[in-house]
């Protein structure tokens, strides 16, 4: 008899846990469409939440350097992060950094788990519609990187050679509208600095990427790469809110034009990259 | 790389080795005993019980363990938001706040937890289910009871025969734990793939491959000893 009310217990449990398995992948859809359509609401109490929080939640994928990454010691820095660390300053609150799953960025936002999406991430159409972006603070060129000791010397010569792409990212949608697309094969994989050394390996002729990235990661670096002449599309980064969150987004945007004019922006700026390249007005 | 940089790459790394055996033995801690019971369940003559441990197993021997770690960190968000949930588990739930450590951390341990319990709970099964019928009609003969015949003549036997399997699964545990990185929660996997791009170099998962190797080398030599130990009834 005590087996028997032992293995009723223990049923439920294994039942509860199967529910939990399906609820999660069968609610999916639903909640998801509806966080995209709900356009913003009328007692949006998104920034009172955050003040009273007394912290922003920012989520980031901690290895895109420069504008946030991992350094020696574990702690996450970047142009973004001094900016973000800017804003929340003079909010008055605390910033948290919430590294997170590149891949799954919009359900974290959605669901609550960070406040903003804040990591050199480019404006699409598909963001722009899953998201309430931020006004674009910073344009980046898309570029191609071969090793310096390469034939390769312009765009063209590309044709028929093999081309490293970061995957789920504007550079790979960017580089599939290319006329030259065709002809080349692509390699995508995780993360731009991956395909750099890979490309040194010889895994692939050329990547393809933001040039902040390529930029920053060859000087800091001292690597012998050639930046081919001419880029395929310039693109702008912004910041990502909920879709609701009109009133956090504009106290944000607010403090950035704040630091824009008063030449704090410019100072972040110059640290990382030798200059303003900020495009806020 | 400068041996400096190596050296503070290599306490970092070695710093966070910590939560990877913390996924390591809680999990081991946790889904050893919960195994027994879901085989002792799915033996269970009372039909139904049988058939949903079986399917309890089929998902989660069925699905990728990474799948698993993923769907367990967005399942409480997405359980209080669905419209089908009662209004008492949506205010147990509501107390949860999913941007705790905490709850990222117990989530990727409920699905480790659940996925090894599966895999244990077949070897326990076929360690329980290979001894033969002649034992406990023998033991039933010289007056043992039914848990007297289990625990005493049947569980010593099944033991020895489940260590070299389990042994197997444990070492791949070992491994596993580096999917905690997917979530993404900080173990030495995830240490290591961020460092990646700070040192422009693949050391740190050389390093992080190291640590693996010792870690379940370890292992090797411990369940070599374990099954030295219980050479009994030779």
């Amino acid at each position: 008899m005590k087996n028997s009310i032992k293995t009723r217990i223990l049923s439920g449990i294994a039942a509860a846990a199967l529910l939990l398995t399906c609820a999660g992948c069968g609610s999916a859809p639903a909640a998801t469409t509806t966080a995209a359509s709900a356009a913003p609401a009328a007692n949006d109490d998104s920034l009172e939440k955050v003040m009273s929080a007394k912290k922003l939640v920012l989520g980031l994928d901690a290895s895109f350097p420069p504008m946030g990454f991992t350094n020696e010691s574990n702690e996450i820095v970047g142009f973004d992060i001094d900016m973000a660390q800017e804003v929340c300053d003079r909010l008055g609150i605390e910033l948290v950094k919430q590294p997170i799953n590149w891949d799954n960025k919009e359900e974290d936002l959605n669901l609550g788990k960070i406040d903003c999406i804040w990591n050199g991430m480019s404006i699409n159409a598909a963001r722009a519609e899953a998201m309430n972006l931020s006004d674009p603070y910073m344009q980046n060129e898309m570029i191609f990187v071969v090793p310096g000791n390469s034939d390769i010397k312009q765009i063209e010569d590309l044709s028929g050679k093999t081309v490293g792409v970061q995957t789920g990212s504007t550079a790979q949608e960017i580089l599939e509208a290319w006329e030259l697309y065709p002809n080349v094969t692509v390699t995508a994989l995780e993360d731009n600095v991956t395909l750099l050394n890979q490309m040194e390996l010889g895994f692939s002729d050329a990547v393809f990427l933001d040039s902040v990235v390529a930029h920053y990661f060859i000087t800091s670096n001292n690597k012998d790469y050639y930046v081919l002449p001419g880029n395929l599309d310039a693109e702008e980064y912004a910041i990502g809110f909920r879709k609701a969150d009109q009133a956090l987004r504009d106290k944000v945007q607010e403090t950035l034009k704040a630091m824009k004019a008063d030449g704090k922006l410019a100072e972040i700026s110059t640290k990382w990259f030798g200059s303003d390249v900020t495009t806020i007005k | 790389m400068t041996n400096e940089q190596i050296g503070t790459l290599f306490q970092l790394m070695l710093q966070y080795a910590v939560p990877t055996m913390k996924i390591f033995a809680l999990t081991l801690l946790w889904s050893i005993p919960l195994g027994m019971i879901v085989a002792l369940l799915k033996m269970c003559r009372f039909k139904p019980i049988s058939w949903i441990t079986n399917i309890y197993i089929l998902i989660m021997r069925g699905t990728p363990l990474l799948l698993q770690l993923i769907v367990a960190q967005y399942s409480v968000p997405y359980i209080i938001r669905s419209d089908i949930c009662p209004e008492f588990i949506r205010s147990a739930l509501g107390g949860i706040d999913i941007r705790s450590e905490a709850y990222t951390f117990n989530m990727m341990l409920i699905a480790f937890v659940l996925n090894y319990a599966a895999y244990f709970a077949e070897i326990f099964r076929g360690g329980i289910e290979s001894i033969p019928k002649g034992q406990y009609e023998a033991a039933g003969a010289l007056g043992f009871t039914r848990s007297q015949t289990f625990f005493r003549v049947i569980l010593p036997q099944v033991v020895k025969r489940v260590v070299p399997a389990s042994s197997n699964e444990i070492i791949t545990l070992v491994k596993d734990t580096s999917l905690a990185s997917a979530i993404p929660y900080m173990e030495i996997m995830y240490i290591a793939k961020k460092q990646v791009p700070t040192y422009a170099s693949l050391l740190p998962l050389f390093m992080a491959g190291a640590f693996y190797f010792a870690f379940a080398m370890v292992l090797t030599v411990l369940f070599s000893f374990i099954e030295k130990k219980l050479d009994y009834y030779r």
